[in-house]
């Protein structure tokens, strides 16, 4: 339930995002992550001789949790500061543990009260704001920064994360737009420090989600006297990030190098984590356990826009990670593994299914496909067996990309990979549904509807060269079934305003996970999420019924037999047709040990090391 | 004293003299004769004679040129899905319950399938077409067999397996068209605005001046760029008309000029003299002795418009999915030169380049012909 104000959606390269929700809350589990990441009383590890070169394909806006809102300034961020959970380093899929608490929430009052206890003893990196004293991370400091969310004169683009959810804030916030002066030091009903290391949230209905949404980096700890000696007029501290994390910033030079090295005053662990299915997991454990960390001292980051600037620079041994984005990956990968050349050099590919489901959608208020009488559902039925999933893959993708047989893509919780859809790609089948509900072809072979009116399909999609490719694609498709096809072509901003108002008729869209579990994608269908998420306007009222058993009941087998119903509904009403979901592919150098690609996590330098022996290369 | 009547000498005309020009020129008549090629081939596509089909997949995708010999990566690809259905592409099982089948089934005569209606379960699922779909499903979906395809094709083959041979063609086509099409129409435009601008003069001068001022204050790209996402819908005639109405403009310039020039001739005040029209002196007495600007104005525009269709397309504003023309054959090589399948690159820009310069010599030639001043 709830996180359901600004979605993000992706135009095109898969960004990391974000949000959280607590469905995990095992026992079990929190044994297993006490160990992963026991606190250790040793000195510091990290080598300043170990240096990681990481780089960005846009420019960074600053590193006030709060305040920013790109992937890479949050990518930064997650290195500087720490939230109270975060996500184990190799469980997939993406499973909470702890990181400044010292346990996973206590959940009571039925899903309303979490109660977190701040480990005792982290500290901020120094800085000249805490006046020469040693200065402790405790719960105050999360009350501050998650009432910063909500404070208008920020006007924090995560501001959602916590509206209408917490006792009291919505209120304060009110209060702080009429007085001009937001008051931080308002006791809440709802964000109780409890003592100095407790802190309680309650909120005004159950959710499932706050756990999640408190391992998202905008709710990390800033202390509040550095905000109050850098803020600028808008209360923002985008250049001076002092946190409790593994790093701090060295120096920036804004959108083109950003330096970190270790903090001296971070805590460290133990490296810890445990192998999961994947084969290439032992050895990752194999180079890592027992490691104290951070290894890596410093982290340079470079911002390079081209494409082929990146991949220059990477195969001329400048970078030491990169992300391969959309239409590089032919270049050095052969299908699924890498090239030869790259593979002489030693290279490694860090390959999963980003948590992201690109699906094709009906708008289901259209008067020429929407609908829930029969032959309306048998013509958008017909229209997504004539695609060809496996075409778009091998063809528009590269094959980079497989295809979506559940609409919760894998990394997510919810996710079933044994599932199989009932829609396949078969035009025999889709030509004689139509004949049935009589779309009758007319004399210049093109199917009219069933009372004669001529049929026309409008699909609408971006001007640029793979709006082209999908317009292709579908123009095939209802070629091979006889239905005629118009393009209409907006710019993407454009397009979502448009069908934010129910207002396309088709369209493909994407969907990347905001949090790992499955109702974010689910809630996709929802009819009281029209005009927001439901871009296919779809009102179907068994779905709905589904959908709202769903969010009263936490992850697990019960919650999965419902999601299992509602995704068969999905195929039978057919207000979308499912498409694909995208590989990301991280290239690594031979010289970074231990590195995995996180679904959800943006930075991974403080898991990893760096051979300086110089035998990797 | 001897007389002699003078003979009645026909004194051979402009366009006479300018064909005599022509001929004896060996660069316009090579170029002549490319640009009629083509014009034929456009004409035999527009009829249907040739590269009709050009939209049917023959190849395998991305099927190489002949000369180059297979490519074995790619065949060792299925060249289209629909093999058999292995038991783990088989749907998950859930119960479905169909409160409609039985009125399908008495609808259509027939007794139900058994096992049509799963049993009541817990579930609430419900597939309202879940007769049909069975009933399709056991009438047999043999996957139509996968027609035989190509590994290689003459000039290769696109990404769906198209022949870019027949693409080129009928890219040609659309390219051509859209050229010759809008340049009449700018042509046109430019024409009647410059005649009415240089023969009235005054305050209608003024308005078509403030006019051409206004259309040329904005760069021509993004003019053109802006039209069309004004305009929305998208097709050839679109294309045609965004090019033309924003076109017109160096054209008025010089006919406007010619106008002036000519009005104060003494022909014109002879035909005032005799009492003409100002529509028959604007066009019957003062067009011809202009037209040949105007001929060679068509010939310019029409290389220019090609070549902005093409810039048009390339960034996907250009001709709607179903038409094929150079412009987006070009745009599809951006991302085929990564794969290195370099043909239909090859292939549009050859065809696109030979015209081009052949369209632009000959219509050199023909400016030297028609102006004797020149030689």
């Amino acid at each position: 339930m709830s996180l359901r104000a600004s979605r993000r959606k992706l135009p095109g390269s898969p960004r990391s995002s974000r949000r959280n929700a607590s469905r995990v809350m095992r026992s079990a589990l929190c044994a297993a992550t006490l160990l992963a990441l026991a606190v250790c009383v040793e000195v510091v590890a990290a080598d300043m001789n170990k240096v990681v070169r990481h780089v960005f394909p846009a420019a960074e806006e600053g590193f006030d949790p709060a305040a920013a809102h790109d992937l890479y300034s949050g990518t930064v961020e997650q290195a500087i500061f720490e939230t109270l959970l975060t996500y184990d380093y190799l469980a997939r899929p993406s499973k909470l543990v702890p990181l400044a608490a010292q346990s996973l929430p206590e959940v009571s009052d039925g899903g309303r009260s979490y109660t977190f206890r701040v480990r005792p003893g982290i500290y901020f990196s120094p800085d000249a704001a805490f006046k020469g004293k040693k200065r402790e991370l405790v719960a105050e400091d999360y009350a501050f920064s998650l009432k910063r969310l909500v404070d208008p004169k920020i006007r924090s683009p995560w501001a959602w994360l916590l509206e209408g959810k917490i006792i009291g804030l919505d209120e304060l916030a009110a209060a702080a737009k009429k007085s001009g002066k937001f008051d931080y030091d308002a006791r809440l009903p709802g964000l109780e420090v409890v003592d100095r290391y407790t802190l309680r949230i309650r909120l005004k209905q159950p959710d499932y989600d706050l756990s999640y949404v408190l391992a998202h980096e905008p709710t990390s700890a800033v202390a509040r006297e550095v905000v109050e000696t850098y803020a600028d007029v808008g209360g923002r501290v985008m250049a001076n990030p002092v946190g409790t994390g593994p790093y701090r910033l060295a120096n920036w030079i804004r959108s083109s190098k950003i330096f970190l090295e270790a903090n001296p005053e971070y805590r460290g662990f133990t490296w810890n984590f445990k192998a999961g299915s994947d084969p290439e997991d032992a050895r990752i454990v194999a180079e890592m356990k027992g490691k104290m960390m951070p290894q890596v001292g410093r982290v340079e980051i470079s911002i390079m826009e081209e494409d082929q600037s990146r991949l220059l620079a990477f195969q001329n041994g400048e970078l030491d990670l990169m992300n391969l984005e959309g239409p590089l990956a032919p270049m050095v990968m052969n299908g699924a593994s890498l090239s030869g050349e790259m593979r002489k050099k030693g290279v490694k590919l860090s390959r999963f299914v980003d948590p992201e489901l690109s699906y094709h959608y009906w708008n289901m208020t259209d008067p020429v496909v929407g609908g829930l009488s029969k032959e309306k559902i048998a013509l958008r039925r017909a229209m997504a067996m004539a695609y060809d999933v496996d075409e778009e893959i091998r063809i528009v993708r590269n094959g980079q990309a497989i295809e979506a047989q559940y609409p919760i893509p894998p990394g997510v919780v919810g996710n079933d990979p044994a599932y199989r859809s009932s829609v396949k790609h078969d035009a025999t089948s889709a030509n004689a549904l139509l004949d049935r509900f009589g779309y009758k072809k007319g004399p210049d072979g093109w199917r009219t509807l069933p009372d004669g009116k001529p049929l026309v399909l409008r699909y609408a999609s971006r001007p640029d060269s793979l709006g082209r490719q999908q317009d292709e694609m579908w123009k095939k498709a209802l070629d091979s079934i006889s239905i005629r096809m118009e393009v209409q072509k907006d710019k993407f901003t454009e397009l979502l305003k448009l069908e934010k108002q129910c207002r396309l008729q088709m369209r493909t869209a994407s969907w990347i996970a905001d949090y790992p579990d499955g109702d974010n994608f689910m809630q996709l269908l929802y009819s009281k999420n029209i005009f927001q998420s439901n871009n296919a306007c779809a009102t179907i009222p068994e779905y709905d019924k589904l959908y709202e058993q769903s969010i009263r009941i936490p992850a697990g087998p019960e919650r999965d037999r419902l999601y299992h119903e509602m995704a068969r509904i999905i195929e039978t009403y057919a207000p979308w047709r499912l498409g694909i979901s995208r590989y990301r592919n991280m290239l690594i150098q031979p010289r970074v040990l231990g590195y995995k690609k996180h679904p959800i996590l943006h930075s991974e330098w403080q898991y990893i090391d760096v051979d300086t022996t110089g035998k990797g290369g | 004293m001897p007389f002699d009547k003078p003979q009645h000498v026909i004194s051979p005309s402009l366009w006479a003299l300018a064909w005599k020009r022509l001929v004896a020129s060996r660069v316009a008549m090579v170029s002549l004769g490319i640009v009629a090629a083509f014009l034929m081939l456009i004409a035999l596509s527009a009829s249907g004679l040739i590269a009709k089909d050009w939209a049917r997949e023959t190849g395998v995708n991305y099927a190489p040129p002949s000369f180059l010999g297979e490519d074995i990566e790619q065949a060792g690809q299925p060249a289209a899905p629909g093999g058999p259905i292995s038991a783990s592409d088989k749907p998950t099982e859930l119960p479905i319950q169909d409160p409609l089948a039985d009125a399908i089934a008495d609808i259509r005569g027939e007794k139900k399938a058994p096992g049509s209606e799963a049993p009541s379960g817990e579930s609430q699922t419900v597939d309202p077409l879940a007769d049909v779909m069975a009933d399709i499903r056991a009438k047999g979906t043999q996957a139509t067999v996968a027609e035989t395809r190509a590994s290689t094709l003459p000039f290769g083959a696109d990404k769906w397996g198209r022949d870019v041979l027949k693409k080129t063609i009928k890219g040609s086509e659309t390219s051509i068209f859209v050229g010759l099409a809008a340049a009449f129409v700018a042509t046109l435009l430019g024409t009647v605005f410059g005649a009415v601008a240089g023969y009235y003069g005054r305050w209608l001068d003024d308005f078509f001046n403030w006019f051409y001022s206004v259309f040329t204050a904005i760069p021509y790209l993004l003019l053109i760029l802006a039209v069309a996402a004004v305009l929305q819908q998208k097709g050839t005639l679109t294309i045609i008309l965004i090019l033309g109405l924003t076109g017109w403009t160096g054209t008025f310039r010089l006919i406007r000029g010619e106008y002036l020039k000519h009005k104060g001739r003494e022909y014109v005040q002879a035909a005032d003299a005799i009492g003409a029209s100002n529509g028959r002196r604007m066009f019957v007495h003062i067009f011809p002795n202009v037209s040949h600007v105007v001929l060679v104005q068509l010939s310019i525009y029409t290389v220019a418009f090609i070549k902005a269709e093409v810039i048009l397309s390339f960034l996907g504003f250009g001709v709607p999915v179903d038409v094929v023309s150079w412009g987006s054959m070009l745009n599809e090589a951006q991302n085929e030169l990564i794969l290195g399948k370099w043909w239909q690159l090859a292939a549009a820009g050859t065809a696109m380049a030979l015209l081009v310069t052949a369209f632009s010599l000959f219509t050199d030639e023909l400016r030297d012909a028609l102006d004797p001043k020149l030689k």
